[in-house]
C-alpha cells in the first residue's frame, strides 16, 4: 500500500505543486464543517489542473472515530448568484458518526431529474434553486461524464462559489491524487462555463 | 427545521418502543405495580414520538408554505445590515440578522430575522451581502430570504 506522504510527494514532482506541511480549513462547505477545523496535512497547492489553480490534501478528523478523506479545493465564486449550494455526494458516504439530532435547518432538497446520476450520487441543492440553472449545469455529457468519473469513490460540494471534490480512500496512490485534482478541476470548469453562459 | 434519517430513527424508536413497553403486559404476567409503571414509561415514549410527528408535519406545511412563496412571491433583495449569532439549535446557529429589504412596490424598510442555518452559510453572513426575498404577494411581512 502506497505511503501517503510519498503519494503527495510524488504529485508534487509531477505536476510541479508546492508541498505545504499542513494548511488550515474554514467551514466552507458541509465536509469542511464536519472536520471542524482540523488541518490539510499533507497538502500541495498550485495548479489541479491546466487553468485551475487550487490545494489538495489530507484531511483527518475525529467524529466518534476517525474519518480519513483526501480533498482538493477550489473557487468558483461566479457560481454563488446561480446556485449557492450544490452537492454532489456518493451514495451510501458517512462524514460522521455522531449524528443525534433528528431535525436539520431547511437547508437543501434532493435534485432527482436525472436518475442515471441518482444511482451514483445524492445530489441536493438548496430548496429555492433555479431549476432551469441546474438543468443547464447538468447537461447530458456533464451527467455523462459523472456516471463513469475516476475516481470511483469521487463526490464533490459546491457552497458559495467553493468547490470540494473530495475521496474516501485511505493511502491513495500519486496517480489516485492525480485523478481527484483533474475531477475537481473538471467540475469547477464546467461550472464556470455554465456561469459565463 | 426539516426531518432527517436520524429523526425518522427516534420517532419509530420512541413509538414503537413505547408501544412495546406499554403492550408487554398483555403477553407477561407482571405485578399490578409493574403493568402501571410499563404503561405509563410506554405512554410517555409513544408521547415523545407523537410530539415529533406533529413537529415534523408542522415543518412540513411551513416548508410548503416558503415553496409556494418561492413560486408566487415578489422578488426582492435584502442587505445585512447586522449578523450575529448567541444561541446553537442541534450544532447550528441561530442567526440575527437586521436586514435592508428592497421589494419593487413596497417602501424600502429595515426588518429583524432569526433563521436557524449550517455553519457554511452562517459564516457568509456579513454586513453588506445582498441576498434574494420572495415575499408574499398577500402579506408584505411574510418573506423568505434565499441564503
Amino acid at each position: 500500500m502506497p505511503d501517503v506522504d510519498s503519494a503527495y510527494g510524488e504529485l508534487a514532482a509531477s505536476r510541479g505543486l508546492e508541498l505545504l506541511s499542513s494548511c488550515s480549513t474554514d467551514p466552507l462547505t458541509p465536509l469542511l464543517v464536519e472536520a471542524e477545523g482540523a488541518p490539510l496535512s499533507p497538502a500541495l497547492r498550485g495548479a489541479l489542473a491546466d487553468g485551475v489553480e487550487g490545494i489538495v490534501g489530507q484531511l483527518a478528523y475525529k467524529r466518534n472515530k476517525t474519518f480519513r478523506f483526501h480533498v482538493a479545493y477550489t473557487q468558483v465564486p461566479a457560481a454563488t448568484a446561480f446556485a449557492p449550494r450544490v452537492f454532489c455526494i456518493r451514495r451510501g458516504r458517512s462524514t460522521r458518526d455522531d449524528e443525534f439530532y433528528g431535525f436539520e435547518a431547511r437547508h437543501s432538497k434532493l435534485w432527482t431529474e436525472s436518475t442515471a446520476l441518482n444511482e451514483r450520487f445524492a445530489v441536493t441543492t438548496s430548496p429555492f434553486q433555479d431549476p432551469v440553472w441546474l438543468r443547464r449545469l447538468f447537461s447530458p455529457s456533464f451527467v455523462d461524464w459523472l456516471r463513469t468519473a475516476e475516481p470511483a469513490d469521487f463526490s464533490f460540494e459546491l457552497a458559495y462559489g467553493a468547490v470540494l471534490g473530495s475521496i474516501e480512500e485511505n493511502e491513495p496512490s500519486a496517480d489516485g491524487l492525480a485523478a481527484l485534482c483533474d475531477a475537481t478541476a473538471h467540475v469547477a470548469t464546467r461550472i464556470r462555463e455554465e456561469c459565463e453562459e | 427545521m426539516q426531518l432527517n434519517k436520524v429523526g425518522i430513527g427516534l420517532i419509530a424508536f420512541f413509538g414503537l418502543g413505547g408501544l412495546a413497553i406499554a403492550l408487554a403486559p398483555l403477553f407477561v404476567s407482571l405485578p399490578a405495580e409493574a403493568v402501571l409503571t410499563m404503561v405509563l414509561l410506554g405512554g410517555i415514549w409513544a408521547l415523545v414520538a407523537f410530539g415529533l410527528v406533529l413537529y415534523a408535519r408542522h415543518s412540513q406545511r411551513k416548508a410548503a408554505h416558503q415553496d409556494w412563496i418561492f413560486q408566487q412571491g415578489v422578488r426582492g433583495t435584502a442587505t445585512v445590515l447586522d449578523a450575529g449569532s448567541s444561541a446553537k439549535v442541534n450544532e447550528m446557529p441561530l442567526m440575527s440578522l437586521r436586514l435592508d429589504l428592497e421589494v419593487p412596490g413596497s417602501a424600502r424598510r429595515e426588518v429583524r430575522r432569526r433563521e436557524i442555518m449550517p455553519v457554511f452559510a452562517a459564516a457568509r453572513m456579513q454586513p453588506g451581502l445582498r441576498l434574494p426575498v420572495y415575499v408574499n404577494p398577500e402579506d408584505a411581512d411574510d418573506f423568505i430570504l434565499v441564503w
